[in-house]
């Protein structure tokens, strides 16, 4: 039994399908959901996490469907929303233990102490978290996401509006949640992040999932490694085999490889032989947001803003 | 239920710590109390301070209620009411959490109109008496912030909330038999009073004092309270899933 399975999950609003037929199984791992805005990302955690009903098709969550057992899957899970919510006037233990209670666990306030510790809080526990930043607050809401144990949780932007070290530690406590043997499902705009955090992403646009696949895969899939080589002097050789010549514009020579990091040293070395002398070498690899622009293209928004729409989703929501 | 008083424990904690809102929510009912009660030139009565203050304990509970009616809503704005639904507690016990909040919120304002009203002069000291005046407070309570929540819940914004507030809280004091008794009001007031539900639990209030239970009032805003609750519960559910 996979943690996550969906079955044709399908959501409409109205005439917009914004999840179209889903099918997935995700276990044991950190799945990233990528897509532009609107593409149906949130819509999607929304009906894992049972917050909108599916109008066709299921998701089964720890092997409870959404549909039949909702109550189930909320037991086994742990929802941090876009919107940064933790009480202000509350201490960051009193955020804790004000879920623990909720979620009914035995001893809220042990549990709280445990998960305070997990995400470098306890220091700071009993401060008001006004006086917290975006990092910490953020830190807060896993921290309260973690209180109960969930196999899986469910995180929709984790990093939005962060800075830099507040990004990485956040993702360091996720790599480390998925260590210990947990689900985790995430939405994110964030290519690099994904790129480096998630062992597996799908990329959603207009509520189709186009491609579920490792980030390398989907690198290797869309384009090879590029090396730029700037000279002066012409090449009159043959080029090794495996490496594609692209074209020269003005005195940057474009070659496509398989491993740019080998093919370097190879042609830096033919160009020598050949008498050329190199002014720089650089070598570009593929990114995750080649694979978006790739799949998904730039998007503008061409159609006008529809208010009776976007205020049906927003209630439904 | 354990669920519903830790979401009212979460309201209270922020509410006591909000040294402004605290000290606005406790010191306006006391000022409507001696500015009031005791400066209007009153004729039909010897005792006004005894006649006004069941006026200003339900007009305290109807402005705790119309005050507190945003707070789901702001819950929904800010985020936190998505991460409650998405929890195994009970979904309404979110909705009765808030309803019994915003009620013990108005309850503690209402003890400090007593405490005023008695040092002032007023004679509610007898412990049966006080037992009463708060149960209907209560049960009026519930009635009101039920209504509250559930029409912020369907509002839009807090902007439209608010007007609404102004739109009912005026009238609905000045319409009801708060300031003055049915027979010095003129006739046509006499009417809306006699119709309004704010006049029922302040009437009722006034008959406790002259020593008569009013039974069939109570039962009326028992009823109230729970068809209003009842559809409270509809629209949440609607709203939230």
């Amino acid at each position: 039994m996979a943690m996550i399975e969906t079955f044709g999950l399908t959501k409409r609003f109205g005439s917009l399908t914004a999840v179209d037929d889903l099918t997935t199984r995700i276990d044991g791992e950190i799945f990233g959901l990528l897509g532009p805005n609107g593409s149906g990302k949130t819509t999607t955690v929304k009906m894992l996490t049972t917050l909108l009903t599916p109008t066709a098709g299921d998701a089964h969550i720890c092997g409870y469907s959404v549909r039949e057992h909702p109550r189930d899957v909320r037991e086994h899970i742990s929802y941090v929303p876009q919107d940064m919510a933790v009480d202000p006037k509350l201490t960051g233990r009193e955020n804790v233990v004000f879920f623990g209670k909720l979620y009914g666990i035995p001893r809220p306030r042990d549990a709280a102490e445990e998960a305070l510790a997990r995400m470098g809080l306890l220091e700071r526990a009993d401060d008001l978290v006004r006086t917290y930043s975006g990092g910490m607050r953020r830190r807060l809401e896993l921290a309260q996401a973690l209180v109960h144990d969930p196999s899986v949780l469910f995180l929709d932007e984790p990093t939005i509006g962060l800075d830099v070290a507040g990004r990485r530690k956040i993702w360091e406590h996720i790599i480390g949640l998925k260590e210990r043997g947990m689900t985790v499902f995430v939405t994110t705009h964030y290519m690099d992040e994904a790129d480096h955090a998630c062992d597996r992403v799908g990329i959603i646009d207009r509520g189709k999932v186009i491609v579920t696949e490792t980030p390398g895969m989907l690198k290797a899939s869309v384009c090879r490694d590029i090396v730029l080589i700037r000279s002066d002097d012409r090449f009159k050789g043959t080029f090794p085999e495996g490496v594609t010549f692209l074209g020269r514009t003005g005195n940057e020579l474009r070659f496509e490889v398989e491993d740019g990091d080998e093919a370097v040293l190879v042609l830096s070395r033919l160009f020598a032989e050949n008498g050329m002398d190199i002014r720089s070498v650089s070598v570009r690899k593929p990114t995750l947001d080649d694979v978006f622009l790739s799949l998904v293209g730039e998007q503008d928004e061409q159609t006008a803003f529809d208010l009776t729409r976007f205020r049906t989703m927003l209630r439904r929501r | 239920m354990i669920r519903t008083l830790w979401y009212v424990e979460r309201d209270l904690r922020r509410w006591l710590r909000g040294r402004i809102n605290l000290l606005s929510a406790l010191i306006m009912p006391a000022a409507w109390l001696i500015f009031v009660g005791m400066a209007l030139p009153i004729r039909f009565t010897d005792n006004y301070l005894d006649f006004i203050t069941p006026g200003i304990l339900v007009l305290t509970m109807l402005g705790a209620a119309l005050q507190g009616g945003s707070l789901l809503m702001f819950d929904k704005i800010l985020g936190f009411l998505q991460k409650f639904l998405a929890m195994p507690s009970p979904r309404e016990s979110i909705l009765y959490g808030k309803i019994l909040f915003i009620t013990l919120r108005g309850m503690i304002q209402t003890t400090v109109i007593l405490v005023f009203a008695i040092i002032l002069g007023a004679q509610f000291l007898d412990p049966v008496l006080l037992a009463q005046i708060y149960l209907i407070l209560f049960i009026f309570g519930i009635l009101l912030s039920s209504i509250t929540t559930t029409v912020a819940l369907t509002l839009e914004d807090h902007d439209t909330y608010a007007a609404f507030n102004a739109m009912i809280a005026m009238p609905l004091f000045f319409t009801s038999s708060a300031l003055m008794p049915y027979d010095q009001m003129p006739s046509w007031l006499a009417v809306l009073a006699r119709l309004n539900p704010v006049s029922y639990a302040i009437d009722a209030i006034r008959d406790l004092q002259a020593g008569i239970f009013p039974a069939m009032t109570l039962a009326g805003l028992l009823i109230g309270a729970f068809v209003v609750l009842l559809i409270s519960v509809i629209i949440f559910r609607r709203a939230t899933v």
